[in-house]
């Protein structure tokens, strides 16, 4: 048996819409949690227990769940996603805000996004709430010192 | 046991004021601990049976030269003196130079090959040549201490080394630059840009006329540096850090940090064999998050796990505290 904690958003049809591709892979639903008390940012946990035999088939699934839009959280009490919040220095929005979200969102998930732009020719300050798999971490830092580089931005990342 | 202080400056000046106030203390638990000789740029004060402190830091402040010490006091280099004058400890405390190490490095090989041991609290040549340093102190089979090269007060080094001894170190990380954990302060509590904040750590004598290396982060690399090699056994030099430092923090991203549950630090870190020096967000709850001008470090170790201590970065006595605590280790390991 697997433990699946994964993240919906708070619309109708969305629990639905994640357990059919469990079934369609041939596992078993055992129970499923749905804790709308402790809905966070539009969002709500729902665990799910299942039973699947091979590995392959739980990637599969896996993979489908994310489709269907859910964010896993994570797999047997361990963490698949992790947030990662950051603070941007620069000309952030004059750098083509737009862009720099695309790419961070190509590695992770820009979810929150609060800016403070004081006065059009100084430094505005971004800070930005990131969800991302924890084994993308390095590939995501690596990201920030190109746009550093390429747009003269800042990244001040939090400490884990 | 007999004492060169080679360089007289604030430091060196509060090394003798320790030592003159400590002089009881120390003469009933260990034996006197006698000055022989101090040297300046100018010159040297010289006198076998031990100089009177006191009157050393009254004619350095007054005359602003330690050769005008009365009837000892003459022209003579510092290399002279580690030469020709006869003691058990040699205490560098010359200003740091991160770009080539001198005149500290050379006082220091000099003093090693005249079988004198050396403390020293100058970060310069630690960063620039540790291993070089560690290998010419064990050819002449005389100690090396360096506690007052990082962190000043807050024991670090000789924490790490001894008191954890045992345990493997994974990762070291923490604030080690009083001047810009200040200046974040500041901007965090009132609001102030950096260059505000900056001045009035100037106007206070917090940081110095040129605050460059600190605010660059180049000071807390040389730290991270003589940590990695001292305590985690790296060949590390300055170059090897990646820095960046806290000149673009606007007190918005400190806004934007607070209303999350975070402040910014210039944090030092040492991790999977990378040094890297930059301002990161840690979180309002976390014992990082020291205020004012305090320094903080954090081991993460395979027993004891995580082992966090705090304590003041700067300051003459503070500095000196860490010089006898090393003074005193030689001591011990030699006389006893």
């Amino acid at each position: 048996m697997i433990t699946i904690d994964i993240e919906l958003k708070d619309k109708p049809g969305e629990l639905l819409r994640v357990l059919t591709p469990i079934s369609k892979h041939g596992a078993n639903v055992i129970s499923v949690i749905h804790s709308r008390e402790e809905k966070r940012g539009g969002k709500v946990p729902v665990r799910i227990v299942i039973d699947v035999d091979d590995k392959e088939k739980l990637k599969n699934i896996l993979e489908d769940l994310e489709k269907e839009g859910a964010i896993i959280k994570k797999i047997d009490g361990k963490d698949k996603k992790v947030y990662l919040d950051v603070v941007v220095i620069g000309h952030v929005v004059d750098t083509n805000i737009r862009d720099t979200i695309d790419r961070i969102n190509e590695i992770g998930l820009v979810e929150d996004l609060d800016l403070i732009m004081p006065h059009p020719d100084k430094e505005s300050s971004a800070m930005m709430r990131i969800i991302i798999d924890e084994d993308k971490i390095e590939e995501l830092f690596y990201l920030f010192e190109e746009l550093e580089k390429e747009k003269g931005l800042l990244f001040i990342k939090s400490i884990f | 046991m007999d004492i060169i202080i080679v360089g007289f400056g604030a430091i060196g000046k509060g090394v003798a004021k320790v030592l003159y106030e400590k002089r009881e203390y120390l003469k009933k638990n260990f034996e006197e601990f006698r000055v022989v000789a101090i040297t300046d740029s100018s010159g040297a004060a010289i006198d076998e049976d031990g100089l009177d402190l006191l009157k050393a830091i009254e004619v350095k402040e007054k005359t602003g030269k330690i050769k005008n010490y009365p009837e000892k006091g003459k022209e003579i280099s510092s290399i002279d003196v580690i030469r020709n004058v006869d003691a058990d400890v040699v205490v560098e405390v010359t200003p740091s130079n991160l770009e080539t190490g001198e005149p500290a490095k050379t006082h220091i090989l000099e003093s090693f090959k005249n079988k004198k041991h050396v403390v020293t609290a100058n970060k310069g040549p630690l960063a620039l040549c540790y291993r070089e340093l560690i290998e010419e102190a064990k050819k002449y089979n005389v100690i090396f201490r360096h506690e007052a090269s990082v962190g000043g007060a807050m024991p670090i080094i000789n924490l790490a080394k001894e008191t954890l001894a045992g345990n493997e170190i994974l990762s070291i990380r923490g604030i080690l630059n009083g001047t810009t954990n200040y200046i974040l302060t500041k901007m965090e509590k009132e609001g102030l840009d950096f260059e505000t904040a900056l001045k009035e750590a100037k106007e206070l004598g917090i940081a110095e006329t040129d605050p460059t290396q600190d605010i660059e982060g180049l000071d807390t690399a040389a730290k991270i540096v003589i940590l990695a090699n001292s305590i985690m056994g790296m060949n590390k030099t300055i170059k090897d850090v990646k820095v960046k430092g806290i000149k673009r923090i606007t007190p918005e991203a400190l806004f934007l940090a607070n209303k999350r549950g975070y402040t910014i630090k210039l944090i030092g870190q040492i991790k999977d064999g990378y040094l890297i020096v930059e301002p990161m967000l840690v979180p309002i709850d976390s014992p990082l998050n020291v205020k004012g001008t305090l320094n903080v470090a954090m081991f993460e170790t395979d027993l004891a796990k995580e082992v966090v201590v705090v304590g003041r970065g700067a300051g003459p006595i503070e500095t000196a505290s860490a010089i006898l605590s090393d003074l005193i280790h030689i001591y011990q390991a030699t006389k006893r």
